[in-house]
């Protein structure tokens, strides 16, 4: 076995850890507090091809491995809980379908402005009475000549509004449940098709989440992603590839928090000495590190999994259970190190706190990842 | 045209404590590009980019600077090639001695039109190699270069100096040291970290160089920061602002400041 990162993984770690301190860190607070997308961001993180990182370089992509795009979002995260949520939405789950399920026409369309990230995706299969239970999904799509006519309405959509295109999901024969489901592509300004106003959330504020909706938007027939009833296998495999693109955040999220209660250990004085002298303190900090450094074994064996052709899918809710978990375990005692200043925005536990909980609900929920992890035991 | 940025792989200060007393602990630095060349390769790669010219990485030192690490890390930077002399005997060699050997790096290269460096090593700071650089090749050196235009054979160089900026024209070739703010270096991307290991590395050493070998006769004895004199922390009521402003003059008259 082992352990250590290649020397890629470690140059782009940097890289990344980098550009997170010097281009994000100073605006995390900001467009957290005022809820909003950071538009300057997207040219900055295109130009150093980290809106492709697990996709070829012929296709628009930086050609690296999923090992690679885990730190890219762990870095990202250790920052900002909302900038790796706009990544990982646009690679997992808006481009990842298309690059895997595309046809040639569909690919040369927008793979290639995907993985540059001059154009941002979306994916779309939750509606407002279908979360995890996709099968109960309203949204319909009829086929009318060369097009099929989409009618109904998606809730919660990373990147809605910013996107160029969304992957959605919907019932094309109703009856047979989850097996009628398609995933088709739907571009921006298709007549027919809004994005309702930004939820206002607990976390993650600067990421863009909206309801969609659907009024007889007609798209064409070549839209449809794969073949009709394939949309719930699509979309579950997106999940699955998605779901380590959480843990990586949650990951991050928790890091951020350990990092920011060891310097404050370090620096706060109390009874003549730092806090970090405080047996108390310590445990929670070894408790915390050992915590994050379990997480990020699951999650880079995940990550490892896919880019050597082995499954994944229990893998990845493993990693995605544990790591959020972690993150918020790790920042509520982060918030406990830092006392009542913690519980304040003057330091930035306070918003890893807020963030950390969404790991632990979007992309299924611990209660689905433990449903993956014991029907991949019990099969 | 033909561009030389000549990099340091050294202790990557962002590793480095200070001690109570002052002195830098570089024992746990681990080594990166020195802070200031990246802002070099920047100037290079613009007027090659801009000329259709070459950049030519260019560092010596200890076996380290070799390292598939190293080597990797600098060609991310967007050279398109790297010459790297690696020998022990470099090891802790001074601004002479290493620019002697770069000297003889880049008559090896040859048809060089530029060397482009950073405006000193962040570990050292001695800001010498530059200039000893130039005096060994018999080329122009010019210090606090701001910008670079041109092509081969004649560059307008521009430099700051105190209260405004001095243009040069420079025929032939020359040793420029860019301004720390010369421009504002680049990360590298994801596909110039993946694209560095396919880039030509040529390694040499100092005898290959035909430098005859000499050990530095300069050692430093310790860094310290400057003794910092107790502030007073007087403070000035300042709802009325002419009484304010009269204290303040009279307290700085008092200590001789005015």
């Amino acid at each position: 076995m082992n352990f250590e990162l290649s020397e890629e993984q470690l140059l782009i770690q940097e890289m990344v850890r980098e550009f997170a301190a010097s281009e994000v860190a100073p605006i995390a607070a900001e467009i957290d507090r005022d809820h909003r997308f950071p538009e300057e961001l997207i040219p900055k993180l295109a130009k150093l091809n980290l809106f492709g990182v697990p996709y070829p370089e012929e296709l628009g992509g930086a050609g690296a491995d999923n090992v690679s795009y885990v730190i890219v979002l762990e870095e990202l995260a250790r920052v900002c809980g909302s900038t790796p949520v706009i990544v990982s939405g646009h690679t997992s789950l808006g481009t990842w379908p298309i690059f895997e399920f595309g046809s040639p026409a569909q690919k040369e369309k927008y793979a290639s402005k995907l993985a540059s990230g001059t154009m941002l995706g979306a994916f779309a299969l939750t509606e407002p009475g279908a979360g995890t239970d996709a099968a109960a999904g309203r949204t319909t799509a009829v086929l009318d000549g060369d097009e099929y006519v989409l009618n109904g309405s998606k809730i919660f959509i990373t990147n809605g509004g910013y996107a160029g295109i969304y992957i959605v999901t919907a019932m094309t024969d109703p009856a047979a449940g989850t097996r009628g489901i398609s995933a088709f592509i739907v571009e921006k300004d298709t007549p027919g098709f809004t994005v309702g106003e930004k939820e206002h959330k607990m976390g993650i504020k600067a990421s863009s989440t909206t309801p969609l909706y659907f009024s007889d938007c007609r798209i064409p027939k070549d839209a449809l992603l794969g073949k009709e009833g394939k949309g719930f296998k699509i979309a579950m495999a997106a999940l699955d590839g998605g779901r380590i693109g959480i843990a990586a955040q949650a990951l991050g999220i928790a890091q951020g928090a350990l990092d920011a209660s060891i310097a404050y250990a370090k620096e706060r004085v109390q009874f003549g000495k730092p806090l970090a002298a405080l047996q108390a303190i310590q445990w929670m900090l070894a408790d915390m590190s050992t915590r994050i450094d379990a997480s990020r074994l699951l999650v880079y064996r995940a990550a490892w999994n896919k880019d050597n052709g082995l499954p994944y899918g229990a893998e990845a809710a493993m990693a995605k259970l544990f790591a959020s978990e972690t993150a918020t375990h790790v920042a509520d005692r982060a918030i406990q190190i830092h006392g009542g200043y913690g519980y304040t925005e003057s330091y930035p536990v306070e918003r890893a706190y807020r963030d950390a909980k969404v790991t632990e609900l979007y992309e299924g929920t611990s209660e689905v990842q433990r449903m993956v992890i014991a029907g991949s035991l019990l099969r | 045209m033909k561009i030389v940025v000549a990099y340091k792989w050294a202790p990557n200060p962002q590793d480095a404590t200070v001690g109570a007393a002052g002195a830098v602990d570089w024992s746990r630095a681990k080594p990166a590009i020195s802070e200031y060349d990246p802002v070099a390769v920047e100037l290079a790669r613009e007027l090659a980019d801009a000329t259709g010219g070459e950049v030519i990485g260019l560092t010596a030192g200890a076996k380290g600077v070799d390292a598939t690490m190293a080597r990797k890390a600098a060609l991310s930077r967007r050279f398109d090639r790297a010459v790297i002399v690696a020998d022990d005997s470099l090891q802790g060699a001074g601004s002479t001695e290493l620019a002697a050997v770069l000297a003889a790096a880049v008559r090896h290269i040859g048809d060089v039109d530029l060397v482009i460096t950073g405006d000193s090593s962040v570990d050292v700071g001695g800001k010498m190699v530059p200039t000893v650089l130039a005096g060994q090749l018999g080329w122009p050196a010019v210090a606090e270069v701001s910008a670079v235009t041109g092509g081969a054979g004649s560059v307008r160089v521009e430099r700051a100096i105190a209260g405004g900026t001095q243009v040069l024209e420079i025929s032939g070739p020359a040793v420029l040291a860019a301004s720390t703010d010369a421009a504002v270096p680049r990360l590298p991307g994801m596909k110039d970290i993946l694209a560095a290991t396919k880039k030509p590395v040529q390694t040499l050493t100092v005898a290959e160089l035909g430098v005859p070998a000499t050990g530095s006769t300069v050692t430093v004895k310790g860094t310290s920061r400057p003794d910092l004199k107790a502030r007073k922390g007087q403070m000035i009521d300042a709802k009325d602002p002419a009484a304010a402003a009269a204290e303040l003059v009279a307290a700085l008259r008092g200590t001789g400041a005015l």
